[in-house]
């Protein structure tokens, strides 16, 4: 079991740092982060992660007893708040709703994110190199190629299916259907209320001169 | 026969399961690692499956190291953990990699060049039971699967004690006695059957790997090698059995 961890960091790290080396921007960037330490405190789950990053790339590692002084940046945060991080959310807008902590330095975590979320993988170099330069291309063409039918067949799908269901079935309220639903449905509540505030007063009313003086 | 305490201690001392004179133990163990040394990395992925990559990683996280600081890594071999600890110490830091086998050593400093590992590192042929350092040198000693080799290894613990700075600590990684005596029965069948048949098909070495076997089978257990290093100066010494204590991790810290 004190293994398993280890065993799963092993592979996380081993992941990143074969897509930084595929990316061609990416030794700049580690440039400047080398030599820098960031730790990453999970509230819930609880889990501390030691960032040490490289000029090949990263060391992911389970700090055991290291003081935060002992980092270049310590970030806490929690499971849901490093999915938004991660989600490109602004940084300063999660640290001024209170989900995110930062000290140390600030610009070593949003270079982080960067790091990892700007990652552009040369893909068809990487190809090129075991299938050659013609090949390569071509394939990545095609990739490429059906990506965008792929991309442009599922919007149509959306689109006509959305119209059948709304427009032409009419088997489900449209959105400005269900709006105008919507207000007509408070609109009764209140109407309701009143009126069952007014019957309330009505009843205590004839409670009242029918009880003997 | 205790490996700690055999009778004729003085004259002779075990190799694997055989006596040998204690001049001859550390120029056999020599021979053993002249031996294997351009195939030490592939052997040690085959034989446990990799999973020593592991072994290594957590050694790494317990030693604390931190930038700026100084680190030998004794025994160590082919630089998996210099490697590691080269980064972690940054151009502040340094880390010496020392091993009593000139050919291991040569193998760990071409595989560390080429990881582009140079302005932090030294490379010292040193036998860990008279290391060649001032004393309060190191903030961090570690010996991963190397301390079984050593002649005297009350000695060599003495000696990375008396190396280590007060606050340091130091880690063995060692082979050890498996908890579990199902465990230890598979492991003895793999170890006495399997091993000295893969050495021989992938390093062309069967004698190697059986007196592998046999050195890990003589090493001291959990228990009485955390009394060695409390006998040799350290404390708050505490162990983690590793995949069942086939492997254990020792730590001590020098007050």
């Amino acid at each position: 079991m004190t293994l398993t961890p280890t065993l799963l960091l092993a592979g996380i790290e081993r992941t990143l740092n074969a897509l930084l080396a595929r990316d061609p921007a990416a030794p700049a960037r580690l440039a400047r982060l080398s030599g820098n330490r960031v730790l990453l405190r999970l509230a819930r789950p609880e889990l501390s992660l030691a960032i040490h990053f490289h000029p090949a790339g990263l060391d992911l590692l389970r700090p055991q007893e290291d003081t935060d002084d002992a980092f270049d940046a310590v970030v806490e945060l929690n499971a849901e708040t490093l999915g938004e991080l991660l989600g490109d959310e602004s940084i300063e807008r999660l640290m001024f709703q209170g989900k995110l902590s930062v000290r140390g330095h600030v610009h070593l975590l949003e270079a982080t994110r960067d790091l990892l979320l700007d990652l552009d993988l040369d893909w068809e170099g990487e190809l090129a190199r075991w299938l050659g330069d013609v090949p390569a291309h071509s394939l990545a063409e095609g990739l490429r190629r059906a990506t965008r039918w792929g991309r442009r067949a599922h919007g149509e799908m959306r689109s006509d299916i959305a119209e059948y269901v709304f427009e032409e079935a009419k088997l489900l309220p449209g959105k400005h259907q269900l709006e105008n639903l919507r207000d007509h449905l408070t609109e009764l509540e209140m109407t309701t209320d009143r009126l069952e505030a007014r019957l309330a007063r009505l009843r205590r009313q004839l409670q009242r001169e029918a009880s003997p003086r | 026969m205790s490996p700690l305490s055999s009778p004729g201690d003085k004259h002779t001392t075990h190799f694997g399961y055989q006596e040998v004179p204690v001049d001859e133990k550390a120029s056999r163990v020599a021979d053993v690692f002249h031996s294997v040394a351009a195939r030490y990395d592939v052997m040690n992925d085959l034989m446990s499956f990799g999973i020593h990559r592991l072994w290594k990683r957590l050694t790494i996280e317990r030693s604390g190291v931190r930038p700026g600081h100084s680190v030998l890594d004794i025994a160590g071999g082919t630089g998996d953990l210099t490697l590691k600890f080269s980064r972690m110490v940054g151009p502040r830091g340094h880390v010496v990699l020392a091993d009593i086998n000139e050919s291991m050593l040569r193998v760990g400093r071409d595989k560390l060049l080429d990881n582009g590992v140079g302005g932090n590192v030294e490379y010292v042929q040193a036998n860990a039971e008279c290391l060649p350092f001032p004393d309060n040198t190191f903030d961090c000693i570690t010996i991963a699967f190397g301390l079984r080799n050593v002649t005297d290894k009350a000695s060599a613990l003495r000696s990375m004690t008396r190396a280590l700075k007060p606050g340091g600590r130091v880690l063995v990684l060692e082979f050890s006695k498996p908890v579990n005596p199902l465990l230890s029965k598979a492991y003895d069948e793999y170890s006495f059957r399997l091993l000295p048949r893969m050495g021989q098909m992938v390093a062309g070495d069967a004698d190697s790997y059986r007196y592998l076997a046999e050195s890990i089978r003589m090493h001291p257990d959990q228990e009485t090698l955390q009394e060695m290093m409390e006998a040799a100066g350290l404390e708050r010494v505490e162990y983690t059995n590793l995949t069942g204590g086939i492997v254990a991790l020792h730590r001590g810290i020098k007050l």
